[in-house]
Parts: C-alpha cells; structure tokens; sequence
C-alpha cells in the first residue's frame, strides 16, 4: 500500500505557489495591479497539474483542508511581494459554507507572514452545492468586514450563474478563457462579454479577463471596456521573486 | 507495432506500488505513455483532464471489489468511449467477471496473471483501436 496521496499534498512544503500577474490595460503600458495565487501540487506526482489536483481534493470532498494549505503556501511567498499588489485566492465555495474555522485561519496565517488583509481578494470557485447557504452568507460578510474583496470566478460557466452573482454581489467577476479565447474574430463572443460587461457595472463590479493570450484578443478587450487582464499574453504564472520583473 | 504505440496513453490503477512500477517500466520500455494512479479518486481526477487509449485497473481499488466497483468502467466511458478498459481482480466471481462485460469492460483478467499475460491483452487492444 502507498501512503495516500491526500497526505502527501499536506505535508508542509508540498504545495509550490506561484502567481499570475494581472494587469491593468488602459491605454497606455499595462501595469501590473495584483496576482492570481496559484497552486502546484508535489512535484513528481500527478497533482503538479493544478486541475489534477483539485479534481482530486474535490473527490475527497477535502477542500477545506487542501485550500488551507494552500492559501499558507501563497501567503509564505507573498510576503516578499510589494505590498501594493493585491493578492487573489481561490477557495472553494464549500469551504466559505462549511470551515467555521476558515476567518480565524485566514486571520492568523495573514498576521504572521505579514500580509495585510485588506490586499486580499477571496475567489470563489466550485460553488457546486450543497454547502450551508447561512453560514456561507455569513463567512461573506465576515470577509468584507476585515476589508477582503470577493470575485465569483468561470463566471457564465456551470454553478457560476446569476443566482450565485445575486447571493454573493461579487467586486469582481472573472471571465473565464472559454468567452475570451478568440473573442477578437468572433462577434458572438464578444456579445456575450459585452453583457457581462453591462451586468458587471451594474453590480458595481469590475471585470478581469482571464487566459488573454495574444494582442488581438487584448485589443478586443479593451475596446470593450475591459480593463483587468491576465493570460499568457502578458505574463506566465511565476514564482514571488520573479514577479518584481513585471 | 512502436510506431503506433508511441501515440498510446495508458493509465494503470493499482494501489500496490510494485505492482505499478512493473507495469510503468514494461509498458515505457514498449514506446507507451504510461500515468499511473494509487486511489480511485486519483485515478478519476486523471480521467477528468486527459485522455487514456487504455485503463489497467485492480476492481478491488475501485471499490470493495464487487459489482459496485464496476463504476469505473462507466466513469471511464462517460470521458471516452474510445478507451479500451482492462479489469485486473483477485477475488473476480463469474457473476462480477460477467457484469464486467456488460457494462463495457474490455478484458477481465484473474490474478495473478504475468506481465506478459497482461501486456498481450493491452497491446492487442491498442492495436484495434
């Protein structure tokens, strides 16, 4: 028998964090706003691939537990990051609706690396229920409360509908690859990102775009009225000490 | 052939180790990508997000080694209807081995079985894909 493989992702040191630069394109140069914190599971082992390892962790139903651990990965990096950058974490929707510890754990992790939890925004991914709907609210307000900004992310795919962008009034809504992927030559595309566009401020909300990978696409975007940009077209996602190259 | 084999990808479902690497280096050394997985769920997250030409999997790790664990052949098909699905069992009763059959499985072997055993059955389905 092998050890299981769930143990292996939580041995301290197991999950490698790096970070995807956003940027704000506005005419001018893009400069760089915040990060995208990511995870990369043990190395050797199948869980290297991010979307291995959370199909994994949502099989085992231990999303809690795993975005813990990563989230104290990508604080530990940041914390040689400029503190002006905001920092964007992926936790589950279940993990919002069912870890009562989750604040206090984010409140203390925050505290001893250093990084002020006002730069912090929560992205909500998998909302696929069941979690608890109260205490999922109630973990939300807490969030804002201590000045984190909350953004609903693959939005217009699966469980991230209008019912989830009315229960959570996200400050940001991320527009998943599918839409952006050659939105340049494609007018339904970009019917659909206009839209979203629309509903985004009326929510008083701002739109990242995600996976922007070539300057037609970009130049769409922005023509569009999308501002917040990340994709390979502007950069990999690297770890804490390259991002200053940005 | 090697020429076909090299574009062939093969996950293998085991929980014991040696048994994995045994399976891993003979079927490497034959010119096959080979993904290996310990657990079930390991073994779905990976069929979630690629795409196999063939599965090697112990029934016993996909469950408790009864018809029930023969939701993998489903999971398996559900992604592709392509891929070829082999059954390793040590405890397999006709019933379970018959139920294989029908849900899909494409061989139903009986441990023990030597590698070649198994490597005849695996290449003779990727040939006739």
């Amino acid at each position: 028998m092998t050890e299981s493989a769930l143990n292996r992702i939580l041995q301290p040191g197991a999950i490698t964090p790096v970070y995807q630069p956003i940027f704000r394109v506005n005419g001018g140069a893009p400069s760089i706003e915040g990060v995208e914190c990511l995870s990369r599971g043990p190395k050797g082992t199948n869980f290297e691939s991010a979307a291995v390892l959370f199909e994994y962790v949502r099989l085992k139903r231990e999303e809690s537990l795993v975005d813990r651990a990563c989230i104290a990965a990508a604080f530990r990096g940041a914390s040689s990051l400029p503190a002006t950058l905001r920092l964007g974490l992926n936790v589950h929707a279940s993990t919002l609706g069912r870890d009562h510890g989750f604040i206090p754990f984010l409140q203390s992790t925050a505290a001893a690396t250093g990084i002020a939890l006002s730069r912090v925004i929560i992205e909500i991914v998998e909302h696929a229920p069941p979690w608890d709907g109260l205490s999922f609210q109630s973990t939300l307000e807490q969030l804002r409360e201590l000045g984190m900004a909350i953004a609903l992310d693959d939005i217009g795919l699966g469980q991230s509908n209008f019912k989830m962008l009315l229960d959570v009034r996200p400050d940001y809504l991320k527009l998943d690859r599918y839409f952006v992927d050659g939105c340049a030559g494609d007018p339904h595309r970009r019917a659909v990102i206009t839209a979203l566009r629309t509903l985004a401020r009326d929510f008083d909300a701002e739109i990242v775009a995600e996976g922007v990978e070539n300057a037609a696409d970009a130049g769409t975007l922005q023509g569009l009225g999308i501002t917040l940009m990340q994709g390979f077209h502007f950069a990999h996602p690297v770890a804490a000490d390259a991002v200053h190259e940005f | 052939m090697l020429s076909e084999a090299v574009r062939n990808r093969i996950l293998i479902v085991d929980d014991e180790e040696l048994i994995v690497l045994a399976m891993r280096r003979y079927f490497e050394g034959l010119g096959y990508t080979v993904d290996s997985a310990y657990e079930l769920e390991e073994a779905q997250a990976l069929l979630a997000n690629r795409r196999y030409d063939l599965v090697i999997a112990d029934l016993r790790l996909t469950g408790i080694g009864g018809v029930e664990g023969l939701q993998i052949v489903a999971d398996i098909h559900q992604r592709s209807s392509e891929t070829r699905v082999i059954l390793l069992s040590a405890y397999g009763t006709p019933e379970i081995e018959r139920e294989s059959y029908n849900r899909g499985a494409d061989a139903f072997l009986h441990k023990p079985k030597s590698m070649m055993e198994i490597a005849n059955v695996a290449v003779n389905l990727l040939e006739h894909l």
